[in-house]
């Protein structure tokens, strides 16, 4: 009886009564859980973008990310100024986006999703290797300072207490919700995103009004390549830059599993739901589980969608006529 | 009454087709003169759609050459074919599910947006200009179709002979010289065949478009096209006035067996 009273309390009552007491800590754990939604969301972003033009889960995407943050400390460390090192990623992006449609994809189209995508998985290996022969793989630092990005905290008197913004963060912030609206934007606009929507929905129908999928799929790459550079520009700079930060990918997962794999405010609200829930959860409730809670509280979010929303919150449902 | 003097605009020679051993098509030749509905016709498996789909460059075949607009053309991707003039609807429809119908027919207007990016980002300047004025377009043509009430909704959700009608704004928005149309009126009742019928006479007659449709039921075909071809195992059987071809014992034979 007295496990179950503290069992109850634990959950129904503590936190609550905790978040009242102390809103300064409450609301430093939303900014945190915000920061990282926003990463997290940012990760999903790319996977999100080649999934909709091709219908294909690119499992290169968290290698993307790494090579991105290698390839612009390598032309930094090149003696090549921090911006001009961005343009210099950015056009070897755009390269090897023309290369992947090329070599790739073009010869792959029509055939089986599957084989797409382990195509993307061969992908990756080759971009590791690449990578690791070119770039070298000793973990170094982020160069964010150097391209202008603001260092060191902010700190608000709030509620009695006081909250920190790492100024860091709030670029990443700031930068993430930009290039999130702009591709909506792009998405909705533009004439290339309209090809792009109607390249996902129907690759036929695209080609017979006139859009070149060569092209469309060219841009997307290029446009994953982009969102890999923002990631690993902020990712990298919250850690070193190695290999292992391809990691990250895999809390992509749950993200594209709630937000649905389709959909560009999808990945955001996901990756909203899950830096902002594991965060809270974390502080809140994980105390009765014993701490560790931010490794899985994301896994069992997913499950719980997988069982009861497969589709995810904004992804197509999925209608099979019988 | 076919016009002897009406110009040639779509020629193909000689197609050969094959995928694997198999022929689909087999040594084809008729020509689609400007202005007129020329219809496609043949039992199941006769090389119909195939004919279409190299017409239309997704399939490219081994031997034969096609001509538009006189001159010859080469090999083409269907993205390409498209910006030469070239519409099409499919089979089983083809529409973007995730759009609504304005925006399924905007898609339409894709090669005729030459507008910088950034300024249809931003919606801005000359960008807002072109924007409108394709509008505009499109909503005439789904007044034309009268399919008006429908234009926000998601055609997904809409049933088959509506989105049927989607489709063919679709490819009506692109402005083509010519429209392949493969079985507009496949799987729809008496009612809606009507329509369909009236709204391809319509497009022939008051936008000039010139069309080739493929179709199964023979009272329309014989009610619409101007000149009728006839494909069977891959093979021409007979080309001519719907008359003429109903008249062809070869034409009756397929259609109805012969005794053996």
């Amino acid at each position: 009886m007295d496990f179950l009273t503290y069992l109850l309390t634990g959950i129904f009552l503590t936190p609550f009564a905790e978040m009242i007491e102390m809103p300064d800590l409450f609301f430093q754990a939303l900014w945190d859980g915000f920061v990282s939604g926003t990463l997290y969301g940012l990760i999903a972003l790319g996977f999100v973008l080649i999934f909709k033009a091709s219908g294909v889960f690119n499992f290169a995407q968290p290698i993307l990310v790494v090579l991105a943050a290698l390839a612009l400390i390598s032309f930094y460390k090149m003696g090549i100024p921090a911006w001009l090192s961005v343009v210099c990623v950015l056009i070897m992006f755009y390269a090897l986006a023309w290369l992947i449609e090329r070599l790739i994809l073009r010869k792959l189209v029509n055939t089986d999703g599957n084989i797409l995508f382990m195509s993307t998985v061969a992908l990756s290996f080759i971009i590791i290797g690449a990578a690791q022969w070119i770039f070298g793989g000793r973990p170094s630092s982020m160069i964010h300072k150097e391209l202008g990005f603001p260092t060191g905290s902010l700190e608000w008197p709030m509620f009695g207490g006081g909250v920190y913004f790492e100024m860091l963060d709030i670029s990443a912030a700031v930068v993430a919700v930009l290039l999130i609206l702009t591709l909506g934007l792009f998405f909705s606009r533009t004439k290339i995103g309209r090809g792009l929507r109607a390249v996902a929905d129907d690759p036929q129908a695209a080609l017979s009004v006139g859009i070149s999928l060569n092209q469309i799929w060219v841009i997307v790459w290029f446009v994953a390549g982009v969102v890999a550079l923002v990631t690993g520009i902020f990712w990298g700079a919250r850690s070193d830059v190695s290999f292992a930060l391809q990691i990250i990918g895999f809390k992509a997962l749950p993200v594209l599993i709630i937000g649905g794999f389709t959909s560009v405010p999808g990945a955001i609200v996901g990756g909203l739901m899950i830096g902002l829930g594991e965060k809270i959860f974390e502080i809140y409730w994980g105390p009765l589980l014993g701490s560790g809670v931010e490794g899985w509280f994301a896994y069992v979010i997913a499950l719980g969608f997988l069982l009861f929303k497969p589709q995810g919150l904004f992804g197509d449902k999925i209608i099979e006529r019988v | 009454m076919v016009n002897e003097q009406k110009k040639v605009m779509m020629e193909v020679k000689n197609i050969k087709l094959r995928f694997g051993g198999v022929v689909a098509i087999q040594n084809v030749s008729f020509d689609i003169q400007e202005g007129e509905i020329r219809a496609i016709i043949g039992p199941n498996g006769a090389g119909k759609s195939s004919m279409l789909n190299v017409i239309n460059g997704f399939y490219h075949p081994q031997e034969g050459e096609i001509w538009f607009n006189g001159e010859k053309r080469p090999s083409m991707e269907p993205y390409e074919v498209a910006k030469t003039g070239i519409a099409r609807t499919f089979q089983n429809i083809a529409l973007f599910k995730g759009m609504t119908t304005i925006e399924n027919v905007m898609t339409g207007r894709q090669l005729k947006m030459h507008k910088n990016f950034f300024w249809q980002l931003l919606r801005y300047g000359p960008a807002i200009e072109e924007e409108v004025q394709h509008r505009k377009r499109c909503e005439e043509i789904i007044d034309f179709l009268e399919i008006n009430n429908i234009r926000k909704t998601p055609v997904g959700s809409l049933p088959y002979g509506l989105q049927k009608r989607v489709e063919l704004a679709r490819a009506l928005a692109m402005e083509p010289e010519l429209l392949l149309l493969d079985e507009p009126m496949a799987g729809m009742n008496v009612e809606e065949k009507q329509d369909m019928s009236r709204f391809i006479v319509d497009v022939n007659e008051e936008f000039g478009t010139t069309i080739a449709l493929i179709e199964h039921d023979m009272g329309v075909v014989m009610d619409l096209a101007d000149r009728v071809v006839v494909l069977n195992y891959g093979e021409l059987l007979a080309d001519g006035t719907p008359k003429e071809v109903q008249a062809d014992q070869a034409v009756i034979d397929a259609y109805l067996g012969v005794p053996h």
